[in-house]
């Protein structure tokens, strides 16, 4: 079969290129080849943690590899048959659990049997998912449309020292189902959990309550988690939890920042996210931008559907350019409203995905 | 590919941290294994056994970090972490049990952390490539990304890996080879290449060199340009030294190189360092050193050897640490076979060995020998010289023919050049100088005739008038004309001569025999 070739420096040109790409070649079948990966960035080429995400999907799928080394700035994939089964796989720091999860999730969708798979290293990292989010807001929606996973925390991971574990438990999908997210419904529940590993007590007292006066919301919907592991960290997560859809936002503490400062920037996301609806009133945006980013690929994986989102971004434009160049499937973006975009994902007859 | 090794002392102050707080901590042997880019896959940590505490708390840190990095701990055992001898034995002692696989790993000597004597010690065992590899740096995080694990220099001490250096260094071999050459750019390419190579010996050892080669070759010039590049090169303290053997014939030859104390012997008035001493720390060129007796070469090998030797009439060593440029015309294996050359000491100063060529031998580099003559000559008189076209052409075709001897090699160039810009009229040198100056060379070799004979006919003939005698004849009429020469008069000469005839003759008159004798080559006592 042809190589599919993608130009890692199109779009966004990040690490996300080369993760949609490995899932999508995985479950199709399809070899690919991209070229100049990570072209974007000022350090371009494999990083650790693309390297891991690499050969992770490359176990699971007896794939066969090029450029599975450090630095590369071209690789290419020709996967076999996916395998389900038990898998574990160790990143360290530098790399997040939930990058690979994400990876590896729709992939074992597709296999024959169920699996499980740990993943020990960083479970709430910068520019990543956090396993809260993936946890509460993701999996829900991948559930509704027919996938059949859990996820579940072992311990916690801050970056620099790591040392968090995540398991994932994923049945192959049976009954698949469109995705209708059109509105985020009734609002149901507010809460806010700040997390604390080997700090003090009062970081995460001051950054609930700044969060929650900003939210208006009641002390008895904060809560403080200690977490143990080898390094300190620090993370503080509001669920939003909807008739529909339940949305996260998360801000992590950093060395040298206030941990008010930490909790306002979560403030500010739920704030522009709350209020957004489209232009006649009748319906409120269902998902912010990074949910909207990873309902895509399901969707077109499944059954396809709709939903509205805060933002079209250029991750989200650059992951539909790929999942294109994968599968017959077509996107329509509509603009309802300043901050609502109606997104429909379309399958194209005669073609299931595989 | 490759594995990355990293070889590196334990950082007792700078990976040390108590409790969670040590993760907010820049630490270079963590932080070295948490590159977003890079990859240590093993570790090999240097620590002292009372470190281990700190050395476990980092293999274990590592382990969470970067669970693909295996982290080996080796107890090397400091007590002075600051004293070199101590840390470069330590290290030199890892590096020769250490099982080395340069095929298939990369070994990247870790130097953030130990103290600076470990560093210079990684250093010099990396420079003598008893630590393969290269040199690893960390530098901490910039403050705009605090808490990040900082940036990898990997630092390659193979300079001649580095573009613009590499160029630099060829510049600089260009010029100390031009330098060896006096800025004379010779065409020879085997001249050439023996040059650049005695470029390398010159600034790379002190062991002795060889030049042989045959009178005028340039042999005491090299020998002096190797000195003032050891000398630029800042190799070298002490003076240039400079002697030919042939002129320390007799008693006063070991004296005059080992010295002698006062009263060494009748006219020793008072101490002489000698030409070794003088060369201490320096450089002594000695030319013709065949010429020098079985015992003075004795006593060379042994100061050679030893660095230190007894003045005459001494009783107290001195030490002179010399480096010895011999020079020689002949074949010194030969006069080791014949006995009068000892094999010892050959062997000891032919470990570097150079012929230079004679003149004959370089008709290309005559041109630029020329050029390089006339402007010598130019600078030391004021006067810039040349040669116009005819003029110059004439030289040349006369200088490269087969006819032209260059007996003496390029001193017979130099005193040619040096006669032609003197009899010059102003500075430009016309033809008819060259032709009489060509009259003069051939005139000058031929009196250089290899039949001694012959050599001494031509002092009271021409070559025409030679060529009139017979060969037969020419070695008698030669021995008369030396005889002659060593004696009073005619008659004295006549007796010596005549010596054994004379007794048997009544009439004695030696001194009209040998008038007669001459007279019939149309020589008389005063030609002589």
């Amino acid at each position: 079969m042809r190589e599919i070739i993608i130009d890692g420096s199109e779009g966004e040109g990040g690490g996300q290129v080369l993760r949609t790409s490995l899932s999508l070649s995985a479950i199709t079948g399809k070899p690919v080849r991209i070229e100049d990966v990570r072209g974007q960035r000022k350090k371009p080429g494999l990083f650790r943690q693309h390297l891991t995400a690499f050969k992770a999907a490359a176990e699971i799928c007896d794939a066969q590899m090029e450029g599975a080394e450090l630095g590369s700035s071209e690789i290419a994939f020709h996967a076999g048959k996916i395998k389900g089964g038990d898998y574990e796989f160790s990143i360290g720091s530098a790399g997040a659990t939930n990058l690979v999860a994400q990876t590896l999730l729709p992939i074992l969708s597709h296999a024959d049997s169920d699996s499980t798979v740990r993943i020990t290293g960083g479970t709430h990292n910068q520019w990543a998912p956090t396993f809260d989010f993936l946890d509460q807001a993701f999996l829900p929606q991948f559930r509704k449309m027919g996938g059949r996973a859990a996820l579940e925390l072992e311990s916690y991971g801050f970056y620099p020292a790591g040392g968090g574990a995540i398991r994932m438990s994923v049945k192959p999908m049976s009954e698949t189902h469109a995705l209708s997210l059109e509105d985020r419904g009734e609002r149901l529940k507010e809460s806010a959990v700040a997390i604390v590993a080997n700090l003090k007590r009062d970081i995460a007292n001051r950054e609930l309550k700044t969060l929650l006066k900003s939210m208006n919301l009641k002390p008895e919907q904060g809560e403080i988690i200690h977490a143990d592991g080898p390094g300190p960290g620090n993370a503080i997560s509001l669920f939003l939890e909807h008739e529909h859809v339940t949305e996260v936002f998360i801000g992590l503490g950093e060395h040298g920042v206030r941990a008010e400062a930490v909790a306002k920037k979560v403030a500010e996301q739920a704030q522009k996210y709350l209020p957004a609806k489209d232009s006649l009133g009748s319906l409120h945006t269902a998902v912010g931008e990074h949910l909207a980013d990873q309902l895509l690929l399901p969707m077109s994986l499944f059954d396809g559907g709709v939903f509205t989102t805060t933002d079209i971004t250029q991750h989200t434009r650059t992951n539909m350019d790929i999942i294109k160049m994968f599968l017959d499937v077509e996107f329509k973006m509509t603009q309802l409203g300043r901050k609502c975009w109606k997104v429909e994902v379309t399958k194209q007859a005669g073609d299931n995905g595989t | 590919m490759k594995k990355n090794v990293a070889i590196g002392f334990l950082g007792i102050n700078l990976d040390n941290g108590k409790g969670v707080a040590r993760w907010e901590r820049w630490r270079p042997s963590v932080d070295l294994c948490r590159q977003d880019d890079f990859l240590i896959h093993r570790f090999e940590l240097l620590s002292d056994p009372k470190h281990m505490a700190i050395a476990q708390q980092i293999k274990d840190d590592i382990a969470l970090v970067s669970p693909d990095t295996e982290v080996v701990i080796n107890e090397m055992e400091l007590h002075n972490p600051w004293d070199l001898e101590e840390v470069y034995e330590a290290l030199f002692d890892f590096a020769s049990l250490y099982r080395f696989n340069t095929d298939d790993e990369d070994y990247l000597l870790h130097i953030t952390t130990g103290t600076h004597v470990a560093q210079i010690c990684l250093f010099l065992l990396n420079e003598a490539r008893y630590l393969p590899g290269k040199i690893l740096q960390l530098s901490p995080p910039r403050k705009r990304d605090k808490g990040g694990p900082g940036k990898v220099s990997v630092i390659d001490l193979d300079l001649s890996k580095y573009d613009r250096l590499s160029e630099r260094f060829e510049t600089e071999r260009e010029s100390d080879t031009s330098f060896l050459k006096s800025g004379i750019p010779t065409r020879n390419a085997a001249f050439n290449a023996m040059i650049d190579e005695i470029e390398q010996v010159a600034i790379r050892t002190t062991n002795p060199v060889l030049i042989s080669g045959p009178t005028g070759a340039g042999k005491s010039l090299l020998a002096r340009r190797i000195f003032e590049l050891k000398k630029r090169r800042h190799q070298i303290e002490g003076d240039f030294v400079s002697v030919n053997c042939a002129t320390l014939r007799g008693d006063t030859a070991m004296s005059s190189l080992f010295g002698h104390k006062r009263g060494a012997y009748a006219g020793a008035i008072k101490d002489r360092a000698g030409l070794l001493r003088t060369a201490h720390k320096g450089l002594i060129f000695m030319d013709e050193i065949e010429a020098l007796g079985l015992d003075e070469q004795a006593m060379i090998l042994s100061a050679l050897e030893e660095q230190k030797f007894y003045p005459v009439g001494g009783d107290q060593e001195v030490r002179s640490e010399f480096q010895l440029i011999a020079g020689t015309t002949a074949d010194l294996t030969e006069l080791v076979a014949r006995g009068i050359f000892r094999e010892d000491l050959l062997a000891r100063i032919d470990m570097w060995s150079y012929t230079l060529p004679g003149l004959k031998d370089r008709r290309e580099d005559i041109e630029p020998n020329l050029e390089f003559e006339l402007s010598k000559f130019s600078s030391s008189n004021n006067r810039k010289m040349t040669l116009n076209k005819e003029a110059r052409q004439a030289y040349l075709k006369y200088a490269l023919s087969a006819d032209a001897k260059w007996a003496a090699n390029f001193r017979d160039l130099a005193a040619s050049v040096t006669r032609l810009c003197t009899f010059a009229d102003g500075s430009r040198i016309q033809l008819e100088s060259v032709e009489r100056e060509i009259e003069r060379l051939k005139k000058g070799w031929r009196l250089k005739s290899s039949d001694p004979a012959e050599e001494t006919l031509l002092t009271v003939m021409t070559q025409e008038e030679l060529s009139e005698v017979d060969p037969f004849d020419r070695p008698s009429l030669a021995n008369s004309i030396n005889v002659c020469r060593q004696s009073d008069n005619l008659s004295d000469a006549g007796r010596k001569l005549f010596a054994v005839s004379r007794e048997k003759r009544k009439t004695q008159n030696d001194s009209d025999r040998l008038k007669k004798y001459l007279a019939k080559y149309n020589l008389s006592w005063a030609d002589i």
